[in-house]
């Protein structure tokens, strides 16, 4: 009982220390950024494939999309940025699509 | 310390302002710069988490630290970081409906448990917010402390609104931990006054 204080102290530091970094959903090892497409390109891309895509960025090497599925899903979609594939679709939280595992990607959930 | 410090320092406003100062942030923010709205939920909705938690925690603290007088000056405080914990919880929905843009695309994924348990959290919140003042405290007499029971369920559902929204358990729990440890204290305590208790008044 007298450890509580500090277990409650090791606990709350812990909370206010861990890092907003990559979110680990899914993690693409496509080689350096230089062979990369651009994300304009793949906004272009999703575009004519019925998305609407209001931002992109970087997470765990992949491109990651926030915006509006063809089906009319508000989702957050991982692709390749070499190849463009679509790697996870979640919405919410509530993954949509998972790529089945092959070579070049991995689920990074290992904590 | 000067009296008049300790005096700004002791009143409620003070306070207020406070646990207001996040939000002014927050709100300054999006309304200066071209970030989305959508890039404030996670900020809004930890803020709201947070103080949903530290107000809870209040009470075992009080038990486990009896007499401490910054304990005492929390616990005497602790509607007003309820009632903050409700207003993020608000701001956290005004960005979410300002990033969703239409009815129609709140309905469709109202039925997703990260969304629906997210919701759940904000109906019980509402009325412990409404019934946060003095009024309502004489009102409800020995009703108003069962009503604001409903606080622990609330951080529950918040608790599993925030895993499943980001499909991972590890901040949400690192987040929760210091009140289930303080919870877990204060149910072994009871647990073991209660037996000790059943002991002595046992036949002999």
């Amino acid at each position: 009982m007298k450890y509580l204080p500090h277990a409650l102290l090791a606990a709350a530091a812990l909370g206010v220390a861990s890092p907003a970094l990559a979110t680990g959903k899914m993690s693409c090892n496509a080689g350096p950024q230089k062979s990369w497409k651009s994300q304009a390109a793949l906004k272009a891309s999703l575009a004519k494939q019925g998305w609407q895509v209001r931002k992109s960025k970087i997470d765990g090497g992949c491109y990651e999309v926030y915006g509006t599925d063809p089906k009319g899903n508000r989702v957050e979609a991982y692709f390749h940025p070499v190849t463009f594939e679509k790697l996870l679709v979640s919405r919410r939280g509530q993954v949509l699509y998972r790529k089945p595992v092959a070579q070049e990607m991995r689920p990074a959930r290992v904590p | 310390m000067p009296s008049a410090l300790r005096s700004i320092l002791n009143a409620k406003p003070f306070l207020w302002a406070l646990l207001a100062i996040p939000a002014a942030l927050i709100v300054s923010g999006y309304l200066s710069g071209d970030a989305l709205p959508g890039d404030y939920l996670h900020e809004t909705g930890e803020w709201s988490a947070r103080l949903i938690i530290f107000a809870l925690m209040l009470t075992p603290l009080s038990m486990l630290l009896r007499g401490r007088s910054w304990v005492a000056w929390l616990l005497r405080r602790r509607r007003a970081f309820g009632v903050a914990a409700f207003s993020y919880a608000l701001l956290h929905l005004i960005f979410y409906v300002l990033d969703m843009e239409t009815l129609r695309n709140i309905l469709a994924e109202i039925g997703a448990l990260s969304i629906w348990t997210g919701w759940a959290a904000l109906l019980l919140m509402l009325p412990l917010a409404l019934t946060s003042n003095e009024a309502s405290v004489r009102a409800l007499k020995a009703g108003w402390k069962r009503l604001q029971r409903l606080a622990y369920p609330a951080a529950l559902l918040t608790l599993a609104h925030w895993v499943f929204v980001h499909d991972n358990l590890v901040p949400a729990l690192v987040s929760f931990a210091p009140l289930a440890l303080l919870e877990g204290w204060r149910v072994a305590r009871s647990l073991r006054r209660g037996s000790s208790r059943g002991h002595r008044s046992a036949p002999i």
